[in-house]
Protein backbone atom coordinates (compact mmCIF):
# COMPACT_ATOMS: atom_id res chain seq x y z
CA UNK A 1 0.00 0.00 0.00
CA UNK A 2 2.63 2.38 0.45
CA UNK A 3 3.91 1.63 -2.95
CA UNK A 4 2.79 4.40 -5.65
CA UNK A 5 0.36 2.82 -8.33
CA UNK A 6 0.36 4.32 -11.59
CA UNK A 7 -2.55 3.80 -13.71
CA UNK A 8 -1.69 4.38 -17.96
CA UNK A 9 -4.48 5.66 -19.71
CA UNK A 10 -5.95 7.38 -22.89
CA UNK A 11 -5.94 11.09 -21.79
CA UNK A 12 -8.99 13.64 -22.17
CA UNK A 13 -10.53 16.35 -24.11
CA UNK A 14 -13.89 18.29 -24.28
CA UNK A 15 -13.78 18.53 -20.22
CA UNK A 16 -13.15 14.75 -19.69
CA UNK A 17 -10.27 13.50 -18.02
CA UNK A 18 -10.40 10.27 -20.66
CA UNK A 19 -11.77 9.35 -23.97
CA UNK A 20 -11.70 5.91 -23.19
CA UNK A 21 -14.35 4.27 -21.21
CA UNK A 22 -12.96 2.05 -19.28
CA UNK A 23 -10.03 4.57 -18.65
CA UNK A 24 -12.56 6.85 -17.26
CA UNK A 25 -14.39 4.09 -15.21
CA UNK A 26 -11.15 3.02 -13.93
CA UNK A 27 -10.49 6.73 -12.75
CA UNK A 28 -13.59 7.18 -11.54
CA UNK A 29 -13.32 4.29 -8.83
CA UNK A 30 -9.83 5.60 -7.76
CA UNK A 31 -11.89 9.26 -7.56
CA UNK A 32 -14.95 7.17 -5.55
CA UNK A 33 -12.60 5.50 -3.34
CA UNK A 34 -9.97 7.63 -2.56
CA UNK A 35 -7.15 5.31 -3.95
CA UNK A 36 -4.23 7.50 -4.75
CA UNK A 37 -3.23 7.03 -8.03
CA UNK A 38 -0.59 8.36 -10.74
CA UNK A 39 -2.61 8.52 -14.04
CA UNK A 40 -0.05 9.21 -17.11
CA UNK A 41 -1.79 9.88 -19.97
CA UNK A 42 -0.41 8.47 -23.12
CA UNK A 43 1.14 11.47 -25.55
CA UNK A 44 3.26 10.45 -28.10
CA UNK A 45 6.26 8.63 -26.13
CA UNK A 46 6.92 5.35 -27.12
CA UNK A 47 6.13 3.55 -23.94
CA UNK A 48 3.60 1.56 -22.71
CA UNK A 49 1.06 1.78 -25.85
CA UNK A 50 0.61 -1.47 -26.59
CA UNK A 51 -3.25 -0.66 -26.92
CA UNK A 52 -4.67 -2.62 -24.22
CA UNK A 53 -5.58 0.73 -21.44
CA UNK A 54 -5.78 1.14 -18.79
CA UNK A 55 -2.93 -0.63 -17.33
CA UNK A 56 -2.56 -0.58 -13.46
CA UNK A 57 1.28 -0.90 -12.40
CA UNK A 58 1.81 -1.17 -8.73
CA UNK A 59 5.10 -2.46 -7.79
CA UNK A 60 6.04 -5.41 -10.14
CA UNK A 61 2.29 -5.94 -10.49
CA UNK A 62 1.12 -5.19 -13.88
CA UNK A 63 -2.98 -5.26 -14.17
CA UNK A 64 -4.98 -4.53 -17.39
CA UNK A 65 -8.58 -4.76 -17.40
CA UNK A 66 -10.91 -2.58 -15.46
CA UNK A 67 -12.72 -5.28 -13.54
CA UNK A 68 -9.85 -7.06 -12.26
CA UNK A 69 -7.94 -3.12 -11.65
CA UNK A 70 -11.09 -2.72 -9.56
CA UNK A 71 -10.88 -5.81 -7.65
CA UNK A 72 -7.08 -4.91 -6.99
CA UNK A 73 -8.15 -1.64 -5.69
CA UNK A 74 -10.58 -3.50 -3.32
CA UNK A 75 -8.15 -5.41 -2.12
CA UNK A 76 -5.86 -2.97 -1.30
CA UNK A 77 -8.52 -1.46 0.76
CA UNK A 78 -9.68 1.56 -0.99
CA UNK A 79 -13.44 0.10 -1.40
CA UNK A 80 -16.11 2.51 -2.82
CA UNK A 81 -18.88 -0.28 -2.00
CA UNK A 82 -18.43 -0.95 1.85
CA UNK A 83 -22.22 0.48 2.13
CA UNK A 84 -23.45 -1.36 -0.10
CA UNK A 85 -25.82 -4.63 1.19
CA UNK A 86 -25.49 -7.65 -0.92
CA UNK A 87 -28.09 -7.52 -3.34
CA UNK A 88 -27.54 -4.32 -4.24
CA UNK A 89 -24.03 -5.54 -4.55
CA UNK A 90 -25.83 -8.32 -6.97
CA UNK A 91 -27.37 -5.45 -8.86
CA UNK A 92 -23.98 -3.71 -9.38
CA UNK A 93 -23.17 -7.09 -11.28
CA UNK A 94 -26.25 -6.93 -12.87
CA UNK A 95 -26.63 -3.22 -14.45
CA UNK A 96 -23.04 -4.03 -15.23
CA UNK A 97 -23.54 -6.72 -17.91
CA UNK A 98 -26.64 -4.53 -19.02
CA UNK A 99 -23.94 -1.97 -20.02
CA UNK A 100 -21.34 -3.94 -21.92
CA UNK A 101 -24.47 -6.32 -23.66
CA UNK A 102 -26.74 -3.29 -24.73
CA UNK A 103 -25.39 -0.16 -24.26
CA UNK A 104 -20.98 -0.87 -25.33
CA UNK A 105 -21.64 -2.21 -29.24
CA UNK A 106 -23.13 1.68 -30.03
CA UNK A 107 -20.70 3.03 -28.07
CA UNK A 108 -18.02 1.29 -29.94
CA UNK A 109 -19.99 1.96 -33.17
CA UNK A 110 -20.01 5.38 -32.71
CA UNK A 111 -16.90 6.04 -32.00
CA UNK A 112 -14.39 3.42 -34.44
CA UNK A 113 -17.51 2.49 -36.72
CA UNK A 114 -19.72 5.04 -38.10
CA UNK A 115 -17.23 6.60 -41.12
CA UNK A 116 -17.64 10.22 -40.68
CA UNK A 117 -17.09 10.14 -36.56
CA UNK A 118 -14.05 7.83 -36.63
CA UNK A 119 -12.69 9.91 -39.86
CA UNK A 120 -13.00 13.23 -38.70
CA UNK A 121 -12.46 13.16 -35.26
CA UNK A 122 -11.49 9.91 -33.01
CA UNK A 123 -8.74 8.74 -35.66
CA UNK A 124 -7.27 11.91 -35.47
CA UNK A 125 -7.35 12.00 -31.82
CA UNK A 126 -6.36 8.90 -31.34
CA UNK A 127 -3.48 9.29 -33.75
CA UNK A 128 -1.99 12.32 -32.27
CA UNK A 129 -1.82 10.78 -28.89
CA UNK A 130 0.31 7.42 -30.12
CA UNK A 131 4.13 8.39 -31.30
CA UNK A 132 4.54 7.47 -35.11
CA UNK A 133 4.77 5.24 -36.91
CA UNK A 134 2.29 3.41 -34.54
CA UNK A 135 -0.44 5.96 -35.03
CA UNK A 136 -0.56 4.87 -38.35
CA UNK A 137 -1.46 1.42 -37.45
CA UNK A 138 -2.96 1.22 -34.20
CA UNK A 139 -5.81 2.82 -34.26
CA UNK A 140 -7.07 1.27 -37.77
CA UNK A 141 -6.65 -2.07 -35.39
CA UNK A 142 -8.91 -0.53 -32.96
CA UNK A 143 -11.57 0.23 -35.29
CA UNK A 144 -10.92 -3.78 -37.01
CA UNK A 145 -11.35 -5.17 -33.48
CA UNK A 146 -14.48 -2.92 -32.43
CA UNK A 147 -16.22 -4.00 -35.45
CA UNK A 148 -15.16 -7.52 -35.16
CA UNK A 149 -16.85 -7.34 -31.97
CA UNK A 150 -19.91 -5.93 -32.89
CA UNK A 151 -20.41 -8.61 -35.63
CA UNK A 152 -19.44 -11.39 -34.15
CA UNK A 153 -22.01 -10.67 -31.12
CA UNK A 154 -24.85 -9.41 -32.48
CA UNK A 155 -24.53 -9.75 -36.05
CA UNK A 156 -25.78 -13.17 -37.13
CA UNK A 157 -29.01 -14.23 -38.62
CA UNK A 158 -31.88 -12.76 -39.04
CA UNK A 159 -29.90 -9.36 -39.29
CA UNK A 160 -27.65 -9.84 -42.41
CA UNK A 161 -26.59 -6.50 -43.44
CA UNK A 162 -24.45 -3.72 -41.21
CA UNK A 163 -27.16 -1.68 -41.84
CA UNK A 164 -29.71 -3.87 -39.95
CA UNK A 165 -26.80 -4.53 -36.89
CA UNK A 166 -26.01 -0.83 -36.58
CA UNK A 167 -30.22 -0.09 -36.24
CA UNK A 168 -30.31 -2.95 -33.61
CA UNK A 169 -27.37 -1.79 -31.59
CA UNK A 170 -29.11 1.58 -31.48
CA UNK A 171 -32.56 0.52 -30.55
CA UNK A 172 -31.08 -1.55 -27.71
CA UNK A 173 -28.66 1.13 -26.69
CA UNK A 174 -31.44 3.29 -26.65
CA UNK A 175 -33.30 1.25 -24.48
CA UNK A 176 -30.39 0.54 -22.10
CA UNK A 177 -30.07 4.74 -21.55
CA UNK A 178 -34.10 4.64 -20.63
CA UNK A 179 -33.71 1.97 -18.37
CA UNK A 180 -31.04 3.60 -16.76
CA UNK A 181 -32.57 6.78 -16.18
CA UNK A 182 -35.16 5.11 -14.85
CA UNK A 183 -33.36 3.12 -12.53
CA UNK A 184 -31.32 6.43 -11.46
CA UNK A 185 -34.84 8.57 -11.01
CA UNK A 186 -34.13 11.51 -8.68
CA UNK A 187 -31.19 10.55 -6.67
CA UNK A 188 -27.49 11.77 -6.76
CA UNK A 189 -25.93 8.42 -7.39
CA UNK A 190 -27.69 5.08 -8.09
CA UNK A 191 -27.29 3.76 -4.32
CA UNK A 192 -27.88 6.71 -2.71
CA UNK A 193 -25.48 9.50 -1.35
CA UNK A 194 -22.38 8.23 -2.04
CA UNK A 195 -20.87 6.72 -5.87
CA UNK A 196 -20.33 3.55 -6.29
CA UNK A 197 -18.48 1.03 -8.55
CA UNK A 198 -21.92 1.14 -10.62
CA UNK A 199 -21.64 4.97 -10.60
CA UNK A 200 -17.88 4.66 -11.93
CA UNK A 201 -18.64 2.24 -14.89
CA UNK A 202 -22.10 4.32 -15.78
CA UNK A 203 -19.93 7.19 -15.68
CA UNK A 204 -17.22 5.82 -17.95
CA UNK A 205 -19.77 4.52 -20.60
CA UNK A 206 -22.02 7.61 -20.36
CA UNK A 207 -19.31 10.50 -20.18
CA UNK A 208 -18.09 10.01 -23.51
CA UNK A 209 -21.02 9.83 -25.50
CA UNK A 210 -22.62 13.07 -23.73
CA UNK A 211 -19.25 15.23 -24.08
CA UNK A 212 -17.83 14.04 -27.36
CA UNK A 213 -18.43 16.49 -30.21
CA UNK A 214 -18.76 14.33 -33.26
CA UNK A 215 -21.05 14.69 -36.76
CA UNK A 216 -23.30 12.24 -36.35
CA UNK A 217 -24.44 11.85 -32.87
CA UNK A 218 -27.61 10.30 -32.49
CA UNK A 219 -26.68 8.71 -29.53
CA UNK A 220 -26.04 12.17 -27.73
CA UNK A 221 -29.02 13.41 -28.68
CA UNK A 222 -31.35 10.89 -27.08
CA UNK A 223 -29.05 10.98 -23.87
CA UNK A 224 -29.65 14.60 -23.75
CA UNK A 225 -33.65 13.70 -23.55
CA UNK A 226 -32.50 12.15 -20.44
CA UNK A 227 -32.05 15.03 -17.93
CA UNK A 228 -31.46 12.93 -14.59
CA UNK A 229 -28.01 11.33 -16.51
CA UNK A 230 -26.81 14.19 -18.19
CA UNK A 231 -26.75 15.91 -14.44
CA UNK A 232 -25.49 12.95 -12.67
CA UNK A 233 -22.40 12.80 -15.50
CA UNK A 234 -21.79 16.30 -14.75
CA UNK A 235 -22.16 16.20 -11.00
CA UNK A 236 -19.16 13.77 -11.16
CA UNK A 237 -17.10 15.66 -13.61
CA UNK A 238 -17.44 18.97 -10.94
CA UNK A 239 -17.41 16.94 -7.90
CA UNK A 240 -14.59 15.02 -8.42
CA UNK A 241 -12.74 15.79 -11.50
CA UNK A 242 -12.79 19.38 -10.44
CA UNK A 243 -13.02 20.25 -14.42
CA UNK A 244 -14.65 23.35 -15.25
CA UNK A 245 -16.02 21.22 -18.33
CA UNK A 246 -14.42 23.59 -20.28
CA UNK A 247 -16.38 26.59 -18.39
CA UNK A 248 -19.61 25.63 -21.08
CA UNK A 249 -22.34 24.04 -20.88
CA UNK A 250 -23.55 21.48 -23.97
CA UNK A 251 -25.54 24.57 -25.25
CA UNK A 252 -22.64 27.37 -24.99
CA UNK A 253 -19.99 24.55 -26.59
CA UNK A 254 -22.25 24.75 -29.46
CA UNK A 255 -22.74 28.21 -30.50
CA UNK A 256 -18.81 28.59 -29.25
CA UNK A 257 -18.40 25.64 -32.08
CA UNK A 258 -20.69 27.72 -34.53
CA UNK A 259 -18.90 31.27 -33.92
CA UNK A 260 -15.63 29.25 -35.10
CA UNK A 261 -17.47 27.96 -37.95
CA UNK A 262 -18.37 31.21 -39.06
CA UNK A 263 -15.38 32.53 -38.72
CA UNK A 264 -13.23 30.02 -40.24
CA UNK A 265 -15.85 30.60 -43.16
CA UNK A 266 -15.68 33.90 -43.60
CA UNK A 267 -11.42 33.58 -43.23
CA UNK A 268 -11.48 31.40 -46.17
CA UNK A 269 -13.13 33.14 -48.08
CA UNK A 270 -10.70 35.65 -47.95
CA UNK A 271 -8.33 33.83 -48.82
CA UNK A 272 -9.78 32.43 -51.56
CA UNK A 273 -10.51 36.20 -52.94
CA UNK A 274 -6.95 36.55 -52.41
CA UNK A 275 -5.78 33.96 -54.15
CA UNK A 276 -7.61 34.64 -57.34
CA UNK A 277 -6.12 38.37 -57.19
CA UNK A 278 -2.84 36.77 -56.99
CA UNK A 279 -3.44 34.07 -59.77
CA UNK A 280 -4.39 36.63 -61.86
CA UNK A 281 -0.97 38.97 -60.86
CA UNK A 282 0.81 35.97 -61.68
CA UNK A 283 -0.34 35.13 -64.95
CA UNK A 284 0.85 39.06 -65.44
CA UNK A 285 4.37 38.78 -66.13
CA UNK A 286 6.07 41.70 -63.90
CA UNK A 287 5.39 40.31 -60.50
CA UNK A 288 7.25 37.05 -59.71
CA UNK A 289 4.86 34.19 -58.20
CA UNK A 290 4.14 34.36 -54.22
CA UNK A 291 2.95 31.07 -52.21
CA UNK A 292 0.06 31.50 -50.19
CA UNK A 293 -1.29 28.92 -47.53
CA UNK A 294 -4.51 27.83 -47.75
CA UNK A 295 -7.17 26.93 -44.75
CA UNK A 296 -8.68 24.43 -44.33
CA UNK A 297 -12.16 24.27 -42.35
CA UNK A 298 -11.46 22.80 -39.08
CA UNK A 299 -14.41 19.56 -38.32
CA UNK A 300 -16.69 21.04 -36.15
CA UNK A 301 -15.62 20.49 -32.16
CA UNK A 302 -12.01 20.24 -32.55
CA UNK A 303 -11.20 22.66 -29.84
CA UNK A 304 -7.80 21.59 -29.64
CA UNK A 305 -5.91 23.62 -31.62
CA UNK A 306 -8.22 26.08 -33.62
CA UNK A 307 -6.33 29.28 -33.17
CA UNK A 308 -3.34 27.84 -34.37
CA UNK A 309 -5.03 26.83 -37.44
CA UNK A 310 -6.29 30.24 -38.16
CA UNK A 311 -2.79 31.44 -37.80
CA UNK A 312 -2.25 32.41 -41.62
CA UNK B 1 -55.64 -11.64 -27.40
CA UNK B 2 -55.05 -11.60 -31.34
CA UNK B 3 -55.22 -15.18 -31.37
CA UNK B 4 -55.63 -18.18 -29.27
CA UNK B 5 -52.33 -20.07 -28.82
CA UNK B 6 -53.06 -23.52 -31.18
CA UNK B 7 -53.06 -26.78 -30.29
CA UNK B 8 -50.05 -28.11 -32.03
CA UNK B 9 -47.50 -25.52 -31.31
CA UNK B 10 -44.32 -26.98 -31.31
CA UNK B 11 -40.85 -26.25 -29.74
CA UNK B 12 -37.71 -27.61 -31.55
CA UNK B 13 -34.44 -28.86 -30.46
CA UNK B 14 -31.63 -31.16 -30.72
CA UNK B 15 -31.50 -34.65 -30.43
CA UNK B 16 -32.13 -34.88 -26.18
CA UNK B 17 -30.12 -38.10 -25.62
CA UNK B 18 -27.30 -37.87 -27.97
CA UNK B 19 -26.69 -34.50 -29.50
CA UNK B 20 -27.78 -31.67 -27.81
CA UNK B 21 -25.16 -29.54 -25.86
CA UNK B 22 -25.02 -27.49 -22.19
CA UNK B 23 -25.47 -24.00 -23.08
CA UNK B 24 -28.27 -25.25 -26.10
CA UNK B 25 -30.47 -27.41 -23.29
CA UNK B 26 -30.56 -24.49 -20.90
CA UNK B 27 -31.69 -22.22 -23.53
CA UNK B 28 -34.54 -24.97 -24.60
CA UNK B 29 -35.86 -25.24 -20.94
CA UNK B 30 -35.60 -21.91 -19.96
CA UNK B 31 -37.99 -21.28 -22.76
CA UNK B 32 -40.19 -24.44 -22.24
CA UNK B 33 -39.85 -23.42 -18.01
CA UNK B 34 -41.81 -19.73 -19.69
CA UNK B 35 -44.01 -21.23 -21.30
CA UNK B 36 -45.34 -23.27 -18.55
CA UNK B 37 -45.24 -20.38 -16.54
CA UNK B 38 -47.70 -18.65 -19.19
CA UNK B 39 -49.85 -21.64 -19.18
CA UNK B 40 -49.22 -22.51 -23.06
CA UNK B 41 -49.07 -26.12 -23.78
CA UNK B 42 -46.45 -27.15 -25.86
CA UNK B 43 -45.10 -30.14 -27.80
CA UNK B 44 -40.91 -30.41 -28.21
CA UNK B 45 -39.71 -31.88 -30.82
CA UNK B 46 -36.39 -33.50 -31.17
CA UNK B 47 -34.94 -33.01 -34.73
CA UNK B 48 -31.00 -33.59 -35.50
CA UNK B 49 -30.97 -30.05 -37.72
CA UNK B 50 -32.88 -28.33 -35.36
CA UNK B 51 -29.88 -25.71 -35.49
CA UNK B 52 -30.19 -25.31 -39.11
CA UNK B 53 -34.11 -25.04 -38.77
CA UNK B 54 -34.44 -22.18 -36.53
CA UNK B 55 -34.56 -18.60 -38.48
CA UNK B 56 -31.69 -17.06 -36.00
CA UNK B 57 -29.19 -19.85 -36.18
CA UNK B 58 -29.89 -20.66 -32.41
CA UNK B 59 -32.14 -23.44 -30.70
CA UNK B 60 -34.74 -23.40 -29.59
CA UNK B 61 -37.37 -22.13 -31.84
CA UNK B 62 -41.14 -22.48 -31.70
CA UNK B 63 -43.15 -23.09 -34.66
CA UNK B 64 -46.79 -21.82 -33.82
CA UNK B 65 -48.92 -21.70 -36.45
CA UNK B 66 -47.52 -20.02 -39.48
CA UNK B 67 -44.84 -18.24 -37.51
CA UNK B 68 -41.16 -19.17 -36.21
CA UNK B 69 -39.78 -17.54 -33.79
CA UNK B 70 -36.56 -18.48 -32.40
CA UNK B 71 -34.94 -17.59 -28.77
CA UNK B 72 -36.08 -16.59 -25.37
CA UNK B 73 -36.02 -12.76 -25.73
CA UNK B 74 -38.14 -12.53 -28.79
CA UNK B 75 -40.39 -15.51 -28.10
CA UNK B 76 -41.22 -13.42 -24.80
CA UNK B 77 -42.28 -10.24 -26.83
CA UNK B 78 -44.46 -12.65 -29.49
CA UNK B 79 -45.78 -14.21 -26.82
CA UNK B 80 -46.91 -10.73 -25.25
CA UNK B 81 -48.29 -9.65 -28.25
CA UNK B 82 -50.33 -12.61 -28.22
CA UNK B 83 -51.78 -11.02 -24.87
CA UNK B 84 -49.69 -13.33 -22.12
CA UNK B 85 -47.33 -11.55 -20.37
CA UNK B 86 -45.54 -12.61 -16.90
CA UNK B 87 -44.11 -9.36 -16.45
CA UNK B 88 -47.11 -6.89 -16.45
CA UNK B 89 -47.28 -6.80 -13.03
CA UNK B 90 -43.82 -5.22 -12.42
CA UNK B 91 -43.09 -1.28 -12.02
CA UNK B 92 -40.84 0.28 -14.47
CA UNK B 93 -37.97 0.02 -11.87
CA UNK B 94 -38.31 -3.61 -11.89
CA UNK B 95 -38.93 -4.31 -14.80
CA UNK B 96 -35.06 -2.64 -15.64
CA UNK B 97 -33.87 -4.74 -13.24
CA UNK B 98 -35.09 -7.67 -14.37
CA UNK B 99 -33.79 -6.83 -17.84
CA UNK B 100 -30.20 -6.47 -16.16
CA UNK B 101 -30.32 -9.80 -14.37
CA UNK B 102 -31.42 -11.33 -17.66
CA UNK B 103 -28.35 -9.99 -19.22
CA UNK B 104 -25.72 -10.82 -16.60
CA UNK B 105 -27.46 -14.54 -17.00
CA UNK B 106 -26.31 -14.71 -21.03
CA UNK B 107 -23.61 -12.41 -19.80
CA UNK B 108 -21.62 -14.91 -17.45
CA UNK B 109 -23.42 -17.73 -17.60
CA UNK B 110 -24.18 -18.52 -20.85
CA UNK B 111 -20.83 -17.66 -22.05
CA UNK B 112 -19.44 -20.30 -18.92
CA UNK B 113 -21.22 -22.59 -20.52
CA UNK B 114 -19.82 -22.31 -24.36
CA UNK B 115 -16.40 -21.76 -23.31
CA UNK B 116 -16.76 -24.80 -20.99
CA UNK B 117 -17.77 -26.50 -24.04
CA UNK B 118 -15.72 -25.26 -26.87
CA UNK B 119 -12.78 -23.89 -25.58
CA UNK B 120 -11.65 -26.16 -22.81
CA UNK B 121 -9.80 -28.81 -24.70
CA UNK B 122 -10.49 -31.99 -22.35
CA UNK B 123 -14.45 -31.44 -22.50
CA UNK B 124 -14.24 -30.73 -26.18
CA UNK B 125 -11.93 -34.11 -27.30
CA UNK B 126 -14.24 -36.24 -25.27
CA UNK B 127 -17.66 -34.80 -25.14
CA UNK B 128 -18.66 -32.11 -27.69
CA UNK B 129 -17.13 -33.33 -30.75
CA UNK B 130 -18.82 -37.14 -30.09
CA UNK B 131 -21.68 -35.32 -29.44
CA UNK B 132 -22.20 -32.49 -31.67
CA UNK B 133 -21.73 -34.49 -35.26
CA UNK B 134 -23.00 -37.53 -33.96
CA UNK B 135 -25.93 -37.86 -35.94
CA UNK B 136 -23.72 -37.28 -39.11
CA UNK B 137 -21.68 -39.60 -40.90
CA UNK B 138 -18.04 -39.40 -40.57
CA UNK B 139 -16.07 -36.71 -41.81
CA UNK B 140 -19.20 -34.75 -41.81
CA UNK B 141 -19.48 -34.86 -38.20
CA UNK B 142 -15.98 -34.33 -37.42
CA UNK B 143 -16.28 -30.76 -39.91
CA UNK B 144 -19.68 -29.65 -38.41
CA UNK B 145 -18.04 -29.36 -35.06
CA UNK B 146 -14.84 -28.50 -35.95
CA UNK B 147 -16.63 -25.64 -37.74
CA UNK B 148 -18.60 -24.74 -34.98
CA UNK B 149 -15.58 -24.45 -32.67
CA UNK B 150 -13.93 -21.95 -34.71
CA UNK B 151 -16.83 -19.97 -34.47
CA UNK B 152 -17.23 -19.87 -31.08
CA UNK B 153 -13.65 -19.50 -30.26
CA UNK B 154 -13.74 -16.34 -32.62
CA UNK B 155 -16.72 -15.13 -30.90
CA UNK B 156 -14.99 -15.75 -27.47
CA UNK B 157 -11.37 -13.91 -28.46
CA UNK B 158 -13.79 -10.54 -29.43
CA UNK B 159 -15.63 -10.62 -26.02
CA UNK B 160 -11.78 -11.03 -24.64
CA UNK B 161 -12.74 -14.71 -22.66
CA UNK B 162 -10.53 -16.43 -24.70
CA UNK B 163 -7.54 -15.01 -22.61
CA UNK B 164 -9.09 -16.61 -19.48
CA UNK B 165 -8.30 -19.95 -17.87
CA UNK B 166 -11.37 -22.70 -16.50
CA UNK B 167 -10.48 -21.54 -13.01
CA UNK B 168 -11.38 -17.69 -14.21
CA UNK B 169 -14.29 -18.29 -15.95
CA UNK B 170 -15.38 -21.24 -12.73
CA UNK B 171 -15.16 -17.93 -10.28
CA UNK B 172 -17.02 -15.65 -12.87
CA UNK B 173 -19.50 -18.78 -12.82
CA UNK B 174 -19.64 -18.45 -9.05
CA UNK B 175 -19.34 -14.35 -9.15
CA UNK B 176 -23.05 -14.95 -10.62
CA UNK B 177 -24.44 -17.38 -8.23
CA UNK B 178 -23.42 -15.48 -5.71
CA UNK B 179 -25.64 -12.47 -7.42
CA UNK B 180 -28.13 -14.35 -8.06
CA UNK B 181 -28.58 -15.80 -4.88
CA UNK B 182 -28.06 -12.82 -3.40
CA UNK B 183 -31.05 -11.25 -5.11
CA UNK B 184 -33.27 -14.22 -4.59
CA UNK B 185 -32.94 -14.10 -0.68
CA UNK B 186 -35.82 -15.97 0.70
CA UNK B 187 -38.16 -15.09 -1.41
CA UNK B 188 -40.02 -17.81 -3.71
CA UNK B 189 -39.33 -16.17 -7.15
CA UNK B 190 -36.99 -13.30 -8.05
CA UNK B 191 -39.85 -10.80 -7.99
CA UNK B 192 -41.73 -12.42 -4.83
CA UNK B 193 -45.09 -13.93 -5.45
CA UNK B 194 -44.85 -14.53 -9.12
CA UNK B 195 -42.94 -16.39 -11.88
CA UNK B 196 -41.27 -14.28 -14.68
CA UNK B 197 -39.05 -14.87 -17.49
CA UNK B 198 -36.28 -13.86 -15.25
CA UNK B 199 -36.89 -17.00 -13.31
CA UNK B 200 -37.60 -18.97 -16.48
CA UNK B 201 -34.01 -17.90 -17.59
CA UNK B 202 -32.10 -19.13 -14.33
CA UNK B 203 -33.95 -22.42 -14.14
CA UNK B 204 -33.04 -23.56 -17.87
CA UNK B 205 -29.30 -22.68 -17.05
CA UNK B 206 -29.27 -23.95 -13.02
CA UNK B 207 -31.14 -26.78 -13.50
CA UNK B 208 -29.10 -27.66 -16.50
CA UNK B 209 -25.95 -27.34 -14.95
CA UNK B 210 -27.39 -28.99 -11.93
CA UNK B 211 -28.05 -32.09 -13.66
CA UNK B 212 -25.32 -32.67 -16.78
CA UNK B 213 -22.36 -34.79 -15.96
CA UNK B 214 -19.10 -33.39 -17.73
CA UNK B 215 -15.41 -34.47 -17.47
CA UNK B 216 -15.93 -32.68 -13.68
CA UNK B 217 -18.12 -31.65 -11.13
CA UNK B 218 -16.98 -28.11 -10.59
CA UNK B 219 -19.38 -26.48 -12.44
CA UNK B 220 -22.31 -28.37 -10.47
CA UNK B 221 -20.40 -27.12 -7.49
CA UNK B 222 -20.31 -23.81 -7.96
CA UNK B 223 -24.28 -23.89 -8.06
CA UNK B 224 -24.62 -26.17 -5.39
CA UNK B 225 -22.42 -24.17 -2.61
CA UNK B 226 -26.20 -21.81 -3.33
CA UNK B 227 -28.14 -23.98 -1.48
CA UNK B 228 -31.50 -21.40 -2.06
CA UNK B 229 -30.52 -21.32 -5.72
CA UNK B 230 -30.67 -25.32 -5.68
CA UNK B 231 -34.48 -24.93 -3.54
CA UNK B 232 -35.35 -22.45 -6.30
CA UNK B 233 -34.78 -24.83 -9.26
CA UNK B 234 -36.27 -27.93 -7.22
CA UNK B 235 -39.41 -25.70 -6.49
CA UNK B 236 -39.91 -24.87 -10.23
CA UNK B 237 -39.55 -28.17 -11.30
CA UNK B 238 -41.92 -29.52 -8.98
CA UNK B 239 -44.47 -26.77 -9.79
CA UNK B 240 -44.13 -26.89 -13.97
CA UNK B 241 -42.72 -29.91 -15.11
CA UNK B 242 -43.92 -32.83 -12.51
CA UNK B 243 -46.71 -35.45 -14.18
CA UNK B 244 -45.53 -33.97 -17.91
CA UNK B 245 -43.29 -36.43 -19.50
CA UNK B 246 -42.53 -34.74 -22.64
CA UNK B 247 -40.22 -33.14 -20.82
CA UNK B 248 -38.07 -36.00 -19.26
CA UNK B 249 -35.92 -33.11 -16.80
CA UNK B 250 -38.96 -33.75 -14.55
CA UNK B 251 -38.65 -37.78 -14.43
CA UNK B 252 -34.68 -37.71 -13.47
CA UNK B 253 -34.21 -37.87 -9.98
CA UNK B 254 -34.16 -34.44 -8.19
CA UNK B 255 -31.23 -34.10 -6.76
CA UNK B 256 -28.97 -36.58 -8.26
CA UNK B 257 -27.07 -36.57 -11.50
CA UNK B 258 -28.98 -37.25 -14.98
CA UNK B 259 -26.48 -38.56 -17.04
CA UNK B 260 -27.30 -35.64 -19.85
CA UNK B 261 -23.65 -36.06 -21.44
CA UNK B 262 -22.03 -39.35 -21.64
Amino acid sequence: MAAPMELSCWGGDWGLPSLHPESLTVMAYAKFSGAPLIVNTINNSWRATKGNLPVLVSEDIVISQPAKILNFLRKQKYNADYDLSAKQGADTLAYIALLEEKLLPALLHTFWIEAENYCSVTKPWFASKIAFPLSLYLPGKMSREALNRILLTKGGPPLYSLTEVEAQIYRDAKECLNLLSKRLGTSQFFFGDTPTTLDAFVFGFLAPIYKVCFPRVQLQEHLKQLPNLCRFCDDILTCYFRLTVSGHSPAGQDTADANLQKLTQLVNKESNLIEKMDDNLRKSPQHPPRKLTTLKLAAGGEESSPMSRLSP
Amino acid sequence: AAEPWPENAALYQQLKEEQILLSDNASSLAVQAFLQMCNLPIRVICRANAEYMSPSGKVPFIHVGNQVVSELGPIVQFVKAKGHSLSDGLDEVQKAEMKAYMELVNNMLLTAELYLQWCDDVTVEEITHPRYGSPYPWPLNRILSYQKQWEVRRKMKAIGWAGKTLEQVLEDVDQCCHALSQRLGTQPYFFNKHPTELDALVFGHLFTILTTQLITDELSEKVKNYSNLTAFCRRIEQQYFEGHEKDSSAVAARSSKRSLLR
